[in-house]
């Protein structure tokens, strides 16, 4: 199955901009993330900590929602799905 | 007008457009670019997602604060000093829900739109820090 991945400002100039690429059935969110910024010393360092986790301020959208980090480890990429990864927000 | 776009907006047209019948008040926010010793700034969104967001605040504003009117226009690409970068304008029966709509859209919006500011220099650029410095690790 094939997923879009998409990197926002910091993130989009470590990685680029959308990332379509295959996956297979039942890769979770956080392993999908890991095995693009693992090609990315400076940007594996910039989204994941010491531990492999999402860095505290990192956030993270499937389909347009934000999920938790820390349910990024069990939830399931699905076929089509267009996962965003970015830094806070600085609008306005 | 809910948009995020490249161009300019004509604000004497929007508060035109926003005095509806029972208006007898409406607020501007002009978000513009600082002279923080920078040559330009880049903006830059994930559009699909911050224009939903943008209509869901201006939803939730209208109701909470009974305005009549709300337009939002967020601008991105790169824009120089002095230039508009967010404009609200609201409207409404009172200044007070004028005012509060106004404060509420912006707070929202610079908590959890999804779009980002970098400052571009003589040396380089640097990405601005968003006040709401939390992530998908942090309950919201």
């Amino acid at each position: 199955m094939t997923v879009k991945v998409r990197f926002f400002a910091r993130f989009r100039e470590l990685f680029g901009t959308d990332i379509v690429t295959d996956v297979q059935n039942g890769t979770s969110f956080i392993d999908l993330i890991k095995r693009i910024a693992g090609k990315n010393t400076e940007g594996y360092a910039a989204i994941f900590d010491e531990n492999g986790s999402f860095r505290e301020f990192v956030v993270l959208m499937q389909n347009g929602r934000r999920i938790d980090c820390a349910d990024a480890a069990t939830t399931p990429v699905a076929d089509g799905d267009e996962i965003a990864v970015f830094p806070p927000v600085a609008g306005g | 007008m809910i948009a995020i776009q490249t161009k300019d907006v004509d604000i004497g047209q929007l508060i035109n457009a926003a005095k509806q019948r029972g208006t007898g008040a409406v607020v501007v926010f002009d978000g513009v670019v600082r002279d923080d010793d920078i040559t330009e700034m880049e903006l830059e969104a994930y559009e699909e997602v911050a224009v939903k967001e943008l209509e869901k605040i201006a939803g939730e504003a209208k109701s909470l604060h009974k305005l009549l009117s709300v337009d939002i226009i967020h601008r991105i690409g790169r824009l120089s000093v002095g230039e508009n970068i967010l404009i609200i304008v609201v409207s409404a029966g009172h200044r007070a829900e004028a005012y509060a709509g106004s404060r509420f859209i912006i707070e929202a919006i610079k908590a959890g739109v999804p779009i980002w500011k970098k400052e571009l220099t003589k040396d380089g650029g640097r990405w601005v820090t968003g006040e709401h410095a939390h992530g998908s690790g942090k309950s919201r």
